[in-house]
């Protein structure tokens, strides 16, 4: 049920605004000199009907207006008979009437009548809100279940391990997942021919199978490392062999990375980091994924020594794992002398061997051009994100199970 | 890495201390070597240095912890001069042989398995599984001199082999024999076989398959042994047959040395004549341990080495079974082991540097917050898959992929080229799990690419995938377009093709004019494929397309 309002009244009585205008201005008049009350929406209106036009501050006159449907409608409402929908659409807009209070009323009452379910619009503006009795509700059971969006758990710890990392004052490096041997094995000075190469079991191509060197100047210092003609070392003794080093293979381990980085130039002293896939043909079990992910990098400076190796992984050993106690043990790594493994003690997990590191060497550096002392570092996060995310099994950590991921809250 | 099986009391016997079980941990660290478990009296250790095999037997750990446990200094292994001359014929496999003789030996059942273990530990890990070396022992008197290392026809060989008690031909050795069944296929396309044989003619082995039994059987009754190793690699030979040699002078064995006689200079072996290198004072700079010279002196001779202090350096004897050392670093890293990694005080280095995560990684971080917000799910899946999965279940022509020559599996034998394959096969292994389901992933792709140094493309892509009753070209296409405005990226659609998908409802996403990626209703027929039942909608987009945008 629609209902005048103070306007609705008031133009029934003094006729429609643009009605009044007209009647008022015969002729074109200056603007300026129009005086009437409602003015602005009787020129807004009449303007919209098209009864005047605007020209160079002159009001002009266009012929002669029209009954308008507004105005029956109006007189319709005020004698309580219907009204065509669209025209009370445009009456509710210009604000001339508007819904019976009444009705509100009436709808709010047969809501207390029929028991109040909610809180209505009706209920609100009527202020019959006050008589209405809610039913409580059983506020204990959980919301129904929604499914937001999330990131997976996994990428979201090594997220954060990255952001800790650059805290730390580590800049990334990143690299291609398809490495050369070069970059992978022979730039870390591991012999092409020899035992310490199955150091990985690696992946080979099928397609592609070769790459392009770097620039002969580089891959001449590399030979000459191996082959044992730089000063101070005997090289592994033998013939290297571009034709190998310049084979394609999956990277198979992070370190690939580091001599890509020591060759181009880095700041010095300089602290780096990655976080990246590898590959490697393991048979797939309960501690060997497809794939995985290894974190590590180096840090370089003129003063670096030993001490600091330890230093730095007893550092990574806290900040990574709050590890109570650490324990260095002699390890072996073709690229690094001296290098080492290092157990934490984690708290919940107990020891784990959490980390290796070594001093790069000379060899290497030297054939990279790089003077200073470099302590290549890697740890075994892998383990961590596995006792964070509350799995046993490292194929979990590319778990498929949509349900599972629903049910992972967001890692703190 | 070489697992080892130790007795306890052995290597206390020929370490010649009792060590506490407590601490046999920590003495084990001076042989590079970590105590996994210990059970009774055996311990199982993992021997950490691939490079010295020096170090995969009780007698070779017992005498590097000795030598920091009071009995330093360079041990005094040496060999007899050679009588019997082995005359070598080079075949194609395993051309090179060294050899020695061991006389009154005392193998107690500890001596004889840490032998046959270190044989064993020799030929697979220094000797890649047998390609590149093999080792033998036999009981000295049970051939005779003099002895041959040649090669013989296949059909020419017969004998009984160890194990077994019935004359074998190569064939049947290779068929039934374990060791033959093992190793038989080194031995593919050679005309003729490695063999060693005596003065009688009898073949004592075939290499590098398996000796004969008798002369080839060693027991605790053995008091006089021949030992031999044949390879690719005579360096590598002469490292091995000196390690062995050494292990069982240990033992109270006499070296007695042999010659070799083949197509080149003659060879006798083994020697223990030790090797030397020099280590700069100020190349100790590097321990970041204030050492004088005779500090390093001391805990190089722990090391058993033997150093002498000249000057500014410090010239240095080591044993001859050492191959690993190149550079004076790696004699520092045995003073430092002697000094004891736990004894030393670690810095942690105080360097003034600024971090930063790489770009592409930040940008991965801000896509998917976008997605998220757009309510997916992220997923994670391996990179590795197949061509079956990239291109006939996606109902595209077969594609160029990078592939692997030696999968572990063929289900991992190719790298993803795009990202769509992976979610569906994702949501084809959830179809059980309530609906909608709206997931994304970020994940890197290979693309062969001649351009590139590595002939690949390491390309990142973000991949979208909503399935559910109605899911349709609208419900993607509004979900890519709220995670690019949210990225701020600008973008246009344009019809296309893409027989991954239904036919006019697939458009191409255009970022500064640049397709970028695709975005549509998967094609029923690859729904059919994956074994999916609801409609699936999908997007992929490359990174390197909002990088520049």
């Amino acid at each position: 049920m629609l209902q005048l309002t103070e306007e609705g009244r008031r133009y029934i009585r003094d006729g429609l605004p643009e009605k009044r205008l007209i009647a008022l201005v015969k002729k074109p008049t200056p603007l300026a000199g129009l005086q009437m009350p409602d003015l602005g929406i009787a020129l807004q209106w009449a303007k919209k009907h098209g009864w005047v036009a605007i020209e160079k501050g002159m009001l002009r006159p266009l012929g002669k207006p029209r009954d308008l449907p507004e105005e029956a409608g109006l007189q319709a409402v005020a004698a309580g008979k219907p009204v065509d929908a669209r025209i009370a659409a445009v009456l509710i807009q210009r604000k001339l009437v508007q819904e019976a209070r009444d009705d509100l009323r009436r709808q709010a009452e047969r809501q207390l009548e029929e028991g109040v379910a909610t809180l209505t619009p009706e209920l609100i503006a009527t202020g019959l809100w006050k008589q209405a009795t809610f039913k409580p509700y059983n506020v204990s059971s959980p919301g129904a279940a929604r499914h937001p969006g999330k990131r997976h758990p996994y990428n979201a710890f090594l997220f954060q391990v990255r952001q800790r990392l650059v805290e730390m004052g580590f800049k990334e490096m990143t690299g291609p997942l398809i490495e050369l041997e070069f970059w992978n094995f022979d730039a870390l000075f591991q012999p092409q021919n020899h035992p310490s190469r199955d150091w990985t079991q690696t992946y080979s191509l099928a397609f592609p199978t070769t790459g392009r060197l770097p620039a002969k100047k580089l891959t001449d210092q590399v030979k000459a490392a191996h082959e044992g003609r730089l000063p101070g070392s005997t090289g592994w003794g033998y013939r290297w062999n571009p034709e190998k080093a310049a084979r394609l293979m999956p990277r198979a381990h992070d370190t690939a990375i580091s001599p890509r980085y020591l060759a181009t130039g880095v700041e010095v002293p300089g602290k780096y980091f990655n976080i990246v896939r590898c590959f490697r043909p393991d048979v797939i079990d309960a501690t060997h994924g497809v794939e995985f992910n290894q974190t590590g990098g180096f840090v370089i400076d003129p003063d670096l020594t030993f001490r600091h190796l330890l230093g730095l992984l007893k550092e990574f050993a806290t900040e990574f794992a709050g590890a109570e106690k650490i324990k260095f043990i002699p390890d072996y790594y073709p690229f690094t002398e001296p290098s080492i493994q290092m157990s934490a003690k984690h708290p919940d997990l107990g020891w784990i061997e959490f980390g290796g590191a070594g001093i790069f060497r000379e060899e290497l550096t030297q054939a990279l051009g790089v003077q200073e002392p470099v302590i290549a570092w890697g740890v075994g996060i892998d383990r961590l994100a596995m006792f964070r995310l509350g799995i046993r099994d490292i194929r979990e950590l590319f778990t498929r199970d949509l349900q599972w991921l629903r049910s992972q809250p967001v890692i703190a | 890495m070489p697992t080892l099986e130790l007795s306890h009391k052995d290597l206390c016997s020929l370490i010649g201390k009792p060590i506490p079980k407590d601490q046999v941990a920590d003495a084990l660290l001076y042989a590079k070597c970590e105590l996994d478990t210990q059970d009774g009296d055996v311990l199982h250790v993992d021997a950490k240095d691939t490079n010295r095999p020096d170090l995969w037997s009780a007698e070779g750990i017992a005498r590097e912890i000795a030598g920091r446990l009071g009995r330093p200094g360079l041990p005094s292994h040496r060999a007899t001069k050679p009588v019997q001359i082995v005359a070598v014929t080079a075949g194609d496999v395993h051309p090179f042989a060294t050899a020695a003789i061991i006389r009154d030996v005392t193998l107690t059942e500890a001596a004889l398995s840490q032998m046959i273990q270190l044989q064993e530990k020799i030929s697979t890990s220094f000797g890649r599984g047998r390609r590149e070396m093999c080792a033998g022992a036999y009981d000295l008197d049970l051939l005779r001199f003099p002895v041959a290392y040649t090669t013989k026809k296949p059909e020419d060989i017969r004998f009984v082999p160890l194990g077994f008690t019935q004359e074998m031909t190569v064939r049947e050795m290779l068929a039934t024999h374990p060791k033959g069944k093992e190793y038989g296929h080194l031995l593919t396309g050679a005309a003729r076989y490695p063999v060693w044989t005596d003065a009688t003619g009898a073949v004592l082995s075939l290499v590098p398959i398996t000796n004969a039994a008798g002369p080839g059987t060693v027991t605790t009754k053995t008091r006089n042994l021949f030992i031999e190793c044949t390879g690719t690699s005579l360096p590598m030979l002469q490292t091995a047959i000196t390690v062995m040699a050494a292990a069982l002078a240990d033992r109270g064995g006499t070296v007695e040395a042999v010659t070799l006689r083949g197509p080149g200079r003659p060879v006798i072996s083994p020697d223990f004549t030790p090797k030397r290198a020099v280590v700069a004072l100020d190349q100790l700079r590097v321990t970041g341990l204030d050492l004088s010279g005779t500090q390093a002196v001391s805990l190089l001779r722990q090391a058993r080495t033997l150093p002498v202090l000249k000057g500014p350096r410090i010239e240095v004897s080591y044993p001859a079974y050492r191959q690993d050392i190149m550079h004076a670093r790696d004699l520092v890293e045995d003073l430092l082991i002697s000094a004891g990694y736990g004894e030393i005080e670690p810095v942690v280095p105080r360097l003034a540097t600024r971090g930063a995560a790489d770009r592409r990684e930040l940008l991965t971080a801000r896509v998917a917050e976008a997605a998220i917000g757009a309510g997916l799910q992220e997923v994670m899946s391996y990179i590795l898959t197949n061509k079956d999965a990239l291109f006939s279940r996606m109902q595209l022509p077969p594609g160029r992929a990078c592939e692997i020559a030696n999968p572990v599996s063929a289900t991992w034998s190719v790298f993803r080229t795009g990202m769509l394959p992976s979610l569906l096969e994702f949501l084809s292994k959830n179809k059980h799990v309530e609906y909608p389901q709206q997931v994304f992933e970020i994940g890197d792709c290979v693309l062969p690419d001649d351009r590139q140094e590595t002939g690949t493309l390491t390309s990142r892509k973000l991949g979208i995938a909503l399935t559910d009753v109605r899911a349709g070209y609208e419900s993607i296409a509004a979900v890519l377009d709220v995670i690019l405005r949210t990225l701020g990226v600008r973008y246009t659609l344009a019809p296309t093709s893409h027989t991954s998908f239904l036919p006019g409802r697939v458009a191409a996403v255009l970022v500064n004019d640049r397709p970028a990626g695709h975005v549509g209703e998967i094609h029923p027929q690859a729904l059919n494929n994956w074994g999916l039942e609801k409609p699936v909608a999908a997007a992929e987009i490359d990174l390197a397309a909002l990088e520049t945008a």
